[in-house]
């Protein structure tokens, strides 16, 4: 194989060892006999026969591909081993447990032709627990949407289409694996839209996930806000919460006089009230101190990018 | 003798000479830092069952330049024939660094780390390298049965029960600095500060495969130790680093976020109680849980804020970072 394939797909798998094949075979038969393309299968530390089967099947197609990842890092930094393998302008990122259809990959790459950086696939019924799968995803997305600006209807959908340059200054790290368009849009200001597209039901294994990872989610969109308005003044966000702080401290030490003038001297000396009301003007300070500092690492990176020509490209009219 | 002085960074890059006909298979490295034993005795106690094993092997001495002298006597065995080489490293910010620079000069495919005094039996090495030529990317000795008095021996036992619980793996003997690598993971692995002493732990987190190997300990290290009590905060300090390390590097707000969480919920519990309290006409200008619960906010507000700036850190640095790593035998990958 000499030159790049034009269209990369992305599969990080996990213990998936009878979807393995299926799921080859699956993209084979969407994508065609020609060599224009290339399967990247992503053995994310599995302990069952996953490594095995997918070298196996490798061996035997050069179109496919395996990365083995030293053990179980998880489903980010499996993706984002996928992508730094993937050579094709085009690269289409996908689950491996066979819910998502590789037959929808062409309509994908379509759309991303119309003009875009990112196709991102949603769900249409989908085939999943109602109260622990659904109920959540529905409320995280509106959340995610309100917070960073984006509306995607279904950010978990690993169905995706990315150009390939998008990819390479994108560097995904932790879970952001499920804020890709947000992080996009935030970084790099990719253009986005979405694009209906089939769900399976499991057929093999059980589902990875859970209702616990709730908090880290609401963590997680914590980074988002500060990622998407404060990376270049983050001391705007630090700010924000110091004047918060000063109001709270200013109701309290309203609280101290109105006690002051409505009670008789010897009732009025307690030292809770003045106390608390410094506290929240500590508040104030530090967070203002740490504005700063959050400042300073922010524009010493700055200062070593600011070498670099930002990306732009000429526009049609 | 080789010796020279070069740069870290550019020490990395230094290509070893090959004299010999025959290619070394065993690069023994000693980091010469604090303490160390007559050099020349250490050299001729673990040299000899090495040399047992009938093959080509080297020593290499790796000091920092105010340590030099240290090495001076090792000049003698050099000129009379023996395998052995100095090393000086400038700019080291302690003996993991050291360890790096040096692997830079090894010439075996298996680096064998030694420290500067005895710790286990010599016979025990052999053992160690075949551990490595039988598939391991790293095999750390184990002392054991150990000879040390009752003191020692509780104080190692409380510090890798804390250990295990916070690296989830069974190591055993993380001070015994005894330990065989295949030399590109010496190479490869992200080394910096005092961390030599968890190397294993962290080694086995990045997918290398590690064993552990129980070897009789020296007689000569079964003495008592009593430390002073800034040792032992270092020891707290460094268990305190390797849990934050293990579990929250490139997500520092997950561990903030959780602490500044559950304050923030207790004291607004509080003020919410007190507020109905007052609501129902009841004073509460003078309750000191006021005072309890506005502490509680402020400081998970403080904890919250101190993440993101960790957040912030760590999304800046994503772009340098690779955030895995490949598995040696990745047959089919090309590129």
């Amino acid at each position: 194989m000499t030159c790049a394939p034009e269209l990369s797909v992305v599969v990080p798998l996990y213990n998936e060892e009878e979807s393995v094949a299926p799921l080859v075979d699956a993209v084979r038969g969407a994508l065609g006999d020609g060599t224009d393309w290339e399967l990247i299968l992503v053995d994310d530390g599995s302990t069952d026969a996953t490594a095995r089967i997918a070298a196996d099947l490798s061996a035997a197609d050069t179109r496919v591909r395996l990365v083995r990842l030293a053990r179980n890092y998880g489903q980010t930094p499996a993706m984002q081993a996928g992508f730094d393998h993937a050579r094709g302008r085009i690269v289409v990122s996908m689950d491996g447990d066979l819910q998502n259809d590789p037959l929808d990959i062409p309509c994908l790459v379509a759309r991303l032709e119309e003009g875009y950086d990112l196709v991102a696939g949603y769900r249409v019924n989908r085939q999943d627990r109602l109260l622990t799968r659904k109920v959540p995803s529905w409320f995280a997305n509106r959340i995610i949407a309100w917070i960073t600006g984006v509306r995607i209807r279904d950010n978990g959908c690993s169905l995706k289409a990315y150009r390939g340059e998008l990819l390479r200054r994108l560097h995904l790290y932790s879970d952001m694996h499920r804020f890709i368009p947000a992080v996009a849009a935030a970084t790099v200001g990719a253009r986005i839209t979405e694009l209906p597209v089939r769900h399976h039901p499991r057929r093999y294994g059980r589902s990875k996930y859970g209702l616990s990872r709730t908090v880290k989610v609401l963590l997680d969109l914590l980074i988002l806000m500060m990622i998407r308005s404060f990376r270049e003044r983050p001391l705007l966000l630090f700010a924000i919460g110091a004047v918060a702080a000063a109001a709270a401290g200013a109701v309290f030490t309203a609280a101290v006089v109105a006690v002051y003038i409505l009670f008789p001297p010897q009732q009025a000396d307690g030292m809770v009230l003045p106390a608390a009301a410094l506290l929240w003007y500590g508040l104030g300070v530090y967070l203002l101190i740490l504005g700063l500092i959050a400042e300073t690492a922010v524009g010493e990176s700055r200062r070593r990018q600011a070498a670099e020509l930002p990306v732009a490209r000429e526009v049609a009219w | 003798m080789v010796s020279k002085t070069i740069p870290l960074e550019s020490a990395a890059e230094a290509v070893p000479d090959l004299d010999g006909d025959e290619p070394v298979e065993v690069s023994v490295l000693i980091p010469v830092t604090e303490r160390p034993e007559p050099l020349v005795a250490l050299y001729e106690e673990y040299a000899a069952p090495i040399r047992a094993l009938g093959v080509r092997y080297e020593f290499i001495f790796a000091a920092e330049p105010w340590f030099r002298e240290l090495t001076q006597p090792l000049a003698t065995l050099a000129a009379a024939g023996e395998p052995v080489r100095a090393v000086v490293v400038d700019q080291t910010t302690g003996e993991t660094r050291l360890l790096k620079a040096a692997a830079a000069f090894c010439r075996g495919p298996v680096v064998l780390t030694l420290p500067a005094y005895r710790r286990i039996e010599a016979s025990a090495l052999p053992d160690l390298i075949a551990c490595i030529h039988e598939g391991a990317d790293l095999a750390v000795a184990r002392r054991w049965p150990r000879r040390d008095p009752w003191i020692n021996r509780i104080q190692n036992r409380i510090l890798h029960r804390i250990i295990g619980r916070l690296a989830d793996d069974r190591i055993h003997d993380v001070a015994c600095g005894v330990r065989a690598f295949r030399r590109e993971v010496l190479l490869e692995m992200p080394l910096y500060g005092d961390f030599s002493r968890f190397l294993p732990i962290f080694a086995q987190r990045d997918g290398y495969r590690v064993e552990e190997l129980a070897v009789p300990q020296h007689p000569a290290d079964a003495r008592a130790r009593i430390y002073g009590p800034g040792v032992y905060l270092r020891r707290v300090i460094d268990l305190l680093n390797l849990f934050f390390l293990l579990r929250f590097t490139d997500k520092p707000l997950r561990f903030f976020g959780m602490i500044g969480i559950v304050l923030g919920m207790i004291g607004s519990a509080i003020l919410l109680v007190l507020l109905g309290q007052r609501l129902g006409g009841q004073g509460i200008a003078d309750r000191p849980f006021l005072l309890l619960g506005v502490l509680f906010v402020v400081v998970g507000a403080q904890a919250i804020a101190l993440g993101l700036i960790g957040e912030i850190i760590v999304h800046l640095h994503a772009p340098a970072r690779k955030p895995y790593r490949i598995a040696r035998s990745t047959t089919t990958a090309r590129d």
